[in-house]
């Protein structure tokens, strides 16, 4: 009990620490530890897988943008040199055509006119200009040249044959144009240059109708003094592209020619590509703003993020419905765990999963149930070892009494057994005396006569004496059945006793059975279970020292049985002995009647008498033996009576102990009882 | 640390073996697998019967079967030639283009077999590492060598007036020598003033026509560039009818012919550039091999980072070193 105390509060101790460092400690949620957890990994994942997704579409699209562009420009470079390659080999085939001939001024003026506005990308029709400082037109031509020696377009002329352009310059009409100039091969010595003016305007809605990119704009350079030929911007066409331009577009561009670098590159805020036209000394430059580029990037980059941001917001979502759906019952589960800590097994796990736990709950009821069936079980068995040891307690009270009472009767017994070894005594002494008288008698029979008066009265008083004799007999006669009495009831008390102790012994044995279920069970309940296991061995060692002492007082009772038995033979024996006394006192009164009817009637037969005495002495004589006899058996039944009386008074101290034990055990259940009241179930 | 270290290399090195254009190069006249086809248009031009003769004997020299087509200006046949090529157990084309536009179409005419273009170069972008490449000079080398010469020469004059004298149009020797020219006479500062361009096809008899012509204009010369000799003597031709005085007025080729190195020493031409037909054979042949062996161009010398160009230096040639290129 003690060390069950002891437990008992070590483990309060122990509680009560838990409960101090569960407050220490704060309790995170899981959903937040999966979210604060997962969630920045997520969250650094989608991050990368944008950046890299935006890095490499970016690449890929700027890629894809420049070939697109390179692509554009090639196609609207080959554009541009095969429309310029056509008009030169019209001018060519105009060319071949007068050198063939090798024909008259006037003849040239006829294949002029036949020419003549038979090329629209030349209004003003071709025309020639001779070293003499002629001009030579068609007849529909407006064409003027004031200074043919001295124009542009002549002095580009004589540096070739093949008709070739030359660089822009201006008009009479003040049109930018382009001639396509060349010496004509002819018979003679003077030069005559034939001339063909292709307006900007009309190379401009080549270049600018021929991009073949989306928001890409282009414009045509010429390297040889960097004039521009064309440009969306018409106010462009004709300026010179300069390094030191303020638009970085142009000055990076004018750049790009002078490194002669013609390699597809960002300037500015645009991407940039370069195309030589074969035959010319001209570049068309194509550009398209980054930021178009960029745009889908850009966009592509925002519907990714988006993607990403919902992405998060879905997993959260997800975490705490799979919190809230999976994990959620744990909660439930640590709150049930909690009460049943606290004792409480009235709680009821309900969780409706089929993962681990699912499974943990469901372990968790069977443990409930599985408790609570066992602390009834434990709670029944308690009260009903109660009832029981209250039932023994008030058994052994019973057999305490009967015990005393079995004592009492033991002491009465004896002291009429003391009384019966008294009278035999005097029997003894008083047929002794007799034997005296008689032998005094017989020697004073001589004087027998005289003393008759006086043997009258002896006799008298003998057979008074003997008559007092014979109701002593009875009375130990009755003293004797009652003693067969006593011991009978002492012998039934007994056997009463022995049905008791049995019971005790199956009760305790019960106990001790009900301590070891109870000991299997507090052992599956674990931790829990402990302080309940020491209860449960003490019960079981009270119930083994009760069925210890239920077995000492049967053997008790047992040997008391074997004396009361031979007490009983004894007093039967002593009883015949007394019947038989009884007899002979009989016997003696009647003598007595004889001797005194003799005294009375014979006073002269004295002599007869004294023979009579005779028989009377030996009569007396053997009486006296024979009460001698009694007297050492009544000494017999007075000693077997004691050592009875001891016995039961032994009796009487082990129906205490039983007595002690079985209040014990009552105790022991009763706390057994409140400890199992302790738990709710 | 050491794992890092071999992770590192075995990388490296497997980066290395896929990339193409790297390492391991055979060594010359080591690679003898299959034959190699030459198709060549003609060999009407002085140039390509010297680099188709020396293409010939170089292939013999390395111990490489080649086997030589003239095809004309025709480029359907030029097409059937490479697209037979495979088929007929050749394992490389070296191959002059009638047309440099036409590239394209042998590329994919090759059934992957290797072609090694010469004299006429194709666009750059027809042509890829180690499959399709060119062996030839860096003709603006031959501009720049003309341009310096024609400079020092005349002591780097304020002005001049420049007559050139153009191939044919839209080769690939015309545009770069040409251009060349130019770039160089810009950037030395000099305004120069181009009195006659033209093309003269490679001609001597065009040239001299054309030259004629210009003498008609009754401009000024100081210096004339020929895109070859051959027209560089077709203008001298021209010079001495009209009775210039070319000692005077520097007249330049390229190819350092026999004839231009035999006018050179006769005090006529003043300078050329040695369009060096043998190194260029050399090449050819050294390169057709290594590729129908799979190798890569990288090792064999004079080869571009990109593996699609062999250049073979142009050499100066004026009187003082003439003799040496008779």
């Amino acid at each position: 009990m003690y060390l069950w105390d002891k437990r008992f509060h070590k483990g309060e101790k122990v509680s009560k620490m838990a409960k101090q460092s569960e407050k220490k400690k704060k309790i995170r949620k899981i959903s937040t530890k999966l979210i604060s957890r997962i969630l920045p990994i997520v969250a650094v994942t989608i991050l990368v897988l944008v950046i890299v997704s935006a890095t490499l579409a970016k690449n890929r699209m700027t890629e894809m943008a420049n070939e697109t562009l390179e692509s554009s420009i090639s196609n609207q470079g080959d554009n541009i040199e095969s429309w310029l390659g056509k008009n030169l080999q019209y001018f060519g085939t105009v060319k071949h055509v007068i050198e063939s001939q090798n024909m008259t001024d006037d003849e040239t003026v006829e294949v002029l006119n036949s020419f003549y506005s038979y090329n629209s990308n030349v209004p003003n029709g071709m025309y020639i200009g001779t070293s003499e400082g002629e001009l030579i037109t068609a007849e529909e031509s407006t064409f003027e040249e004031s200074d043919v020696l001295s124009s542009t377009w002549y002095l580009q002329g004589i540096t070739r044959v093949d008709m070739a352009y030359g660089t822009a310059h201006k008009d009479a009409d003040g049109n930018t144009v382009i001639s396509a100039t060349g010496i004509l091969d002819l018979e003679g010595d003077d030069i005559k240059v034939l001339a063909a003016d292709v307006p900007l305007d009309s190379i401009s809605v080549i270049v600018n109708s021929g991009v073949k990119m989306t928001d890409a704009s282009s414009f045509l350079v010429d390297t040889n003094d960097n004039t521009i030929l064309a440009h969306r911007d018409s106010s462009l066409v004709s300026t010179t592209l300069d390094t030191s331009n303020s638009d970085k577009l142009l000055s990076g561009a004018a750049q790009k020619l002078v490194d002669k670098d013609y390699t597809t590159s960002e300037i500015g805020d645009y991407v940039v590509a370069f195309k030589e036209i074969s035959g010319t000394d001209w570049i068309l430059i194509s550009y398209i703003p980054s930021s178009i580029i960029l745009k889908t990037v850009t966009q592509m980059g925002n519907l990714l993020s988006l993607i990403g941001l919902v992405a998060l917001i879905i997993i959260v979502l997800a975490i705490l419905y799979v919190v809230k759906k999976v994990i959620a019952p744990l909660g439930l589960i640590t709150n049930h765990i909690t009460a049943m800590s606290e004792g409480d097994f009235t709680i009821d796990v309900d969780v409706d999963s089929n993962d681990e736990i699912g499974i943990m709950a469901g372990k968790v009821t069977d443990f409930v149930s599985s408790m609570r069936g066992m602390l009834t079980s434990i709670s029944d068995e308690s009260e009903k070892l109660r009832s029981e040891s209250d039932n023994s307690d008030r058994v052994s009270k019973i057999m305490y009494d009967a015990s005393q009472s079995q004592s009492e009767a033991m002491k009465q017994l004896n002291e009429t057994v003391d009384q019966l070894a008294t009278a035999v005594n005097d029997i003894a002494q008083n047929a002794t005396t007799l034997a005296t008288v008689v032998s005094d008698t017989r020697e004073n029979s001589d004087k027998a006569n005289e003393s008759m008066k006086e043997t009258v009265l002896i006799s008298k008083k003998g057979r008074s004496d003997m008559e007092q004799l014979s109701v002593a007999m009875r009375e130990i006669q009755a003293a004797n059945t009652e003693l067969v009495e006593s011991i009978n009831s002492v012998g039934t008390a007994s056997e009463e006793i022995t049905k008791i102790v049995g019971m005790i012994g199956e009760i305790a044995e019960e106990t001790n059975l009900l301590s070891l279920n109870a000991s299997i069970e507090a052992a599956r309940a674990g931790e829990a279970g402990k302080g309940f296991a020491v209860v449960a061995m003490e019960i079981g060692k009270l119930a083994q020292t009760s069925a210890e002492s239920a077995q000492n007082i049967a053997s008790l009772i047992g040997e008391v049985r074997k004396l009361i038995d031979r007490a009983v033979g004894q007093a039967n024996a002593s009883a015949e002995s007394i019947q038989e006394n009884g007899e002979l006192i009989q016997v003696a009164v009647g003598t007595f009647d004889q001797i005194y009817t003799n005294i009375e009637e014979s006073n002269h037969l004295i002599e007869a008498m004294i023979e009579d005495v005779g028989k009377v002495d030996d009569v007396a004589t053997n009486v006296a033996a024979i009460t001698e006899e009694q007297a050492a058996s009544a000494e017999e039944i007075l000693a077997t009576s004691e050592s009875m009386v001891e016995m039961a008074d032994d009796i009487t101290k082990s129906s205490q102990d039983v007595a002690d034990n079985s209040n014990e055990l009552a105790d022991t259940s009763h706390t057994l009882t409140s400890y199992v009241k302790k738990f709710k179930i | 640390m050491k794992k890092l270290i071999t992770c590192l290399l075995t990388a490296t090195l497997l980066v290395t073996t896929a990339t193409g254009c790297s390492g391991n190069g055979l060594s010359a006249g080591s690679a003898t697998s299959g034959k190699i086809l030459y198709i060549v248009t003609d060999l009407n031009d002085t140039f390509r019967a010297t680099l188709s003769e020396e293409i010939q004997a170089q292939a013999s020299a390395q111990g490489v079967t080649l086997d030589m087509v003239e095809t004309g200006n025709s480029v359907e046949e030029q097409a059937a030639q490479v697209a037979q090529a495979k088929s007929a157990g050749y394992s490389a084309i070296i191959l002059r283009l009638s047309d440099a536009s036409t590239a394209l179409q042998m590329n994919v005419a090759s059934n992957g077999l290797p072609i090694i273009y010469v004299n006429n170069q194709p666009d750059d972008e027809h042509l890829s590492a180690d499959e399709f490449i060119f062996v030839g000079s860096d003709e603006e080398q031959a501009g720049q060598y003309q341009a310096e010469y024609v400079l020092n020469k005349l002591g780097n004059p304020a002005s001049m007036d420049v007559i050139i004298f153009e191939g044919e149009e839209g080769h690939s020797g015309t545009i770069g020598r040409t251009d060349s020219v130019k770039e160089n006479l810009k950037e030395s500062g000099c305004d120069v003033n181009y009195v006659f361009v033209d093309y003269a096809n490679w001609s001597d008899t065009e040239a001299q026509a054309k030259f004629d012509i210009f003498m008609k204009t009754g401009q000024n010369v100081d210096a004339i560039f020929c895109n070859n000799d051959t027209m560089a003597l077709g203008v001298i031709e021209g010079m001495k009818e009209h009775g210039l005085d070319y000692s005077k007025i520097p007249v330049c080729g390229v190819d350092a012919t026999s004839d231009g190195c035999a006018s050179i020493e006769a005090g006529e031409m003043s300078f050329t550039v040695l369009q060096n037909a043998e190194g260029q054979a050399s090449a050819a042949v050294h390169a057709a091999s290594v590729l129908a062996s799979g190798d890569s161009i990288k090792s064999v010398e004079n080869a571009t980072e990109d593996c699609k160009y062999i250049f073979v230096p142009f050499e100066s040639v004026d009187s003082s070193n003439v003799s040496q290129y008779k």
